[in-house]
């Protein structure tokens, strides 16, 4: 009876822990990547609460859908997420698990990401022979800042439908920091236009630094993976010294969360200089610190410094 | 003992599996498992479930596989192993445990994932021919007619790597001897995961643990049985899996539900797989089976193609 008694109150009490965060007015915001997450911090100030279900060093292609992000998504009033299929190993199962319609697609609290972003190779054919490609266009914009200012301009919008008191808020912190990034974006692309043209070749691991590659103004001339999501045998990895040999590319660049032998390799044969790029912000920085520090670690393998 | 188990030495088509799913409108999600194989086109599932009901819960409704243990509600697409455990083709059948019904399901207003879930389905046809009425079906007249399965599940994010996944679960149901919730089955399970979030070549070891005990009351006397399986499955590097399995089931003699058992069964199994990419697998499984009624253990060997197709669907822990 005694063992019932202390089980009932502690129930009780975890009920009422549970319901307490409900009692706070912000609006709470779950972000899928770090990334957004960080966009998201910056665009609520601090009238919303924000939190990311991936660690800044995960691949988001397959994290393991744990029942304990079920309960983050069960009480988000909007969840932040990436599209184009990047979670979709994951995340249709737990925003069905979380029972919360504000989630569901369609709906206020959904907030796609990709459709603010001018999409980057959308194939016009789809076949699984291609690797794993993503049907609606490659989804690694995160890290671009010209893709941060839109979906930062989004968010305020969203943000402002879902709290109306701080609507004004959030769109002049939306825009300042939109601004903010579109001017950086600019700088940091002349910089690298400065480079001779041969310096501005990378090669990559996974085909995943489109934008990147894009904003920077820098051309992509070998990829370490024959096909997305395939790794790479000796003789795809042959022909890609080949490829950077004879068009002196200076350097390669990786994410952290992909297999270093390879590109090691490839970079000890050919002299390129191997950058691995953090994938999300870590510790205490802003968005635009995060990005400019990417580009200064592209810049110094491209400069050869 | 399993439906989707090769069943002969020499090439075996195991099965071919559609399935499909998709939100139905913003209040119901539908599902469904067409299974063609050497029996012809089974319906395997087909339910839908809610979206958007008050108060943490989720109804479901139509044919499902019971949320009993952690391999039941699963499809072969997702086993780590080329065969179904003993313990589901002991006490549920070759199908494992699914059939029509409906199911409340809900999760627990707490700060970490408790999740409860209750389910009552028929109990007649292939679903539950081990336990329940299989193909001695009656009309349903009363509640004691149906079966009935509950399950308790809990999850701790130990931290970012590791990973604690527990459940209980117990069914009851009318089997074809006696009147009333003649056969009750209780089992635990645990899965311990570690996978380290940041390592590059997507490592990780899983243990794995269920065990379940059967009582069926037969009039005159009660019949007890027990099975379960411990497995341990670890990613090597990107594209290699290894894993371990070892099963364990009690028979008893004279079962007049299941004659054939009647006495101790052991299997174990090794299994190595490649992943040519993260849509196909080879796996290579050997095994040595011992029912305590044969003389002598039994060998096999197994290599497996498996392949899957169309739009990258979503998986459960």
């Amino acid at each position: 009876m005694m063992f019932l008694r202390s089980m009932l109150i502690a129930a009780s009490l975890a009920t009422l822990l549970a319901a307490l965060p409900a009692l706070a007015a912000h609006p709470r915001v779950v972000a899928t990547l770090p990334t957004l997450a960080q966009l998201a911090r910056e665009v609520a100030g601090g009238d919303a609460d924000v939190e990311a279900l991936l660690a800044p060093n995960q691949d988001p292609h397959y994290a393991d859908a744990k029942p304990s992000l079920v309960i983050a998504l069960n009480r988000a009033d909007l969840l932040l997420f990436n599209g184009l299929d990047l979670e979709v190993g994951w995340l249709p199962a737990l925003v069905r698990q979380a029972r919360n319609p504000k989630l569901l697609p369609g709906a206020a609290g959904a907030f796609d990401a990709s459709r603010y972003v001018q999409k980057l190779r959308v194939p016009t054919s789809v076949d699984r022979a291609q690797g794993d490609i993503h049907p609606g266009g490659n989804p690694h914009f995160s890290w671009d800042p010209r893709a941060g200012a839109a979906i930062a301009e989004g968010l305020a919008t969203a943000l402002g439908q879902l709290d109306p008191e701080h609507a004004a808020a959030y769109r002049q912190r939306g825009a300042g920091l939109a601004q903010q990034l579109r001017a950086l974006a600019a700088e940091e692309r002349q910089k690298f236009a400065a480079l001779p043209a041969a310096q501005r070749q990378v090669a990559v691991y996974h085909d995943s630094l489109v934008y990147l590659l894009d904003w920077l103004g820098l051309q992509q001339v070998a990829t370490i993976e024959p096909r997305p999501g395939i790794p790479p045998d000796p003789a795809h990895l042959a022909k890609v010294v080949g490829q950077l040999k004879a068009a002196r590319v200076p350097a390669l660049l990786q994410e952290e969360y992909y297999p270093r032998n390879a590109s090691d390799q490839v970079a000890r044969l050919t002299g390129a200089k191997l950058a691995v790029l953090p994938a999300g912000p870590r510790g205490p920085t802003d968005y635009a610190r995060y990005v400019r520090a990417l580009a200064a670690a592209i810049y110094a393998v491209q400069a050869g410094k | 003992m399993g439906g989707h188990d090769a069943t002969g030495s020499g090439f075996n088509l195991h099965y071919l599996e559609l399935f499909g799913e998709s939100n139905v409108d913003p209040y119901l999600h539908f599902q469904t498992s067409i299974a063609i194989g050497k029996d012809g086109v089974e319906l395997e599932e087909v339910f839908v479930d809610t979206l958007a009901l008050p108060g943490n819960l989720l109804v479901k409704a139509g044919k499902f596989l019971s949320d009993f243990g952690r391999a039941n509600p699963t499809h072969p697409h997702v086993w780590s192993f080329a065969d179904q455990p003993l313990m589901l083709g002991k006490f549920f059948g070759a199908d494992g445990n699914r059939a029509v019904g409906a199911q409340v399901g809900w999760l627990l207003p707490l700060p970490w994932f408790v999740e409860a879930k209750l389910a009552a389905q028929q109990a007649d046809n292939a679903c539950c021919n081990r336990s329940m009425l299989g193909d001695a079906p009656r009309p349903v007249q009363a509640a004691d007619d149906l079966q009935y399965t509950g399950t308790l599940r809990t999850f701790a994010p130990l931290n970012d790597d590791w990973s604690l996944y527990v459940g209980a679960s117990a069914q009851a149901g009318p089997n074809p001897l006696v009147m009333g919730l003649g056969t009750q089955i209780v089992g635990g399970d645990l899965y311990l995961r570690w996978r380290p979030v940041a390592d590059a070549e997507r490592r990780s070891v899983s243990l794995q643990i269920e065990h379940a005990r059967r009582q069926r009351d037969l009039g005159s006397q009660s019949l007890v049985d027990q099975a379960g399986y411990a497995q341990i499955v670890a990613m090597v590097a990107q594209r290699w899996e290894v894993g371990w399995r070892s099963e364990w089931a009690t028979g008893v003699a004279g079962d007049p539900l299941n004659p054939e058992w009647t006495s101790t069964r052991t299997r174990h199994a090794a299994q190595a797989t490649f992943y040519p990419s993260h849509f196909s697998r080879i796996r290579l499984q050997v095994s040595r089976d011992q029912p305590g009624w044969l003389n002598e253990p039994v060998y096999g060997a197994l290599l497996m193609v498996e392949s899957v197709v169309g739009a990258h669907g979503s998986h459960g822990y």
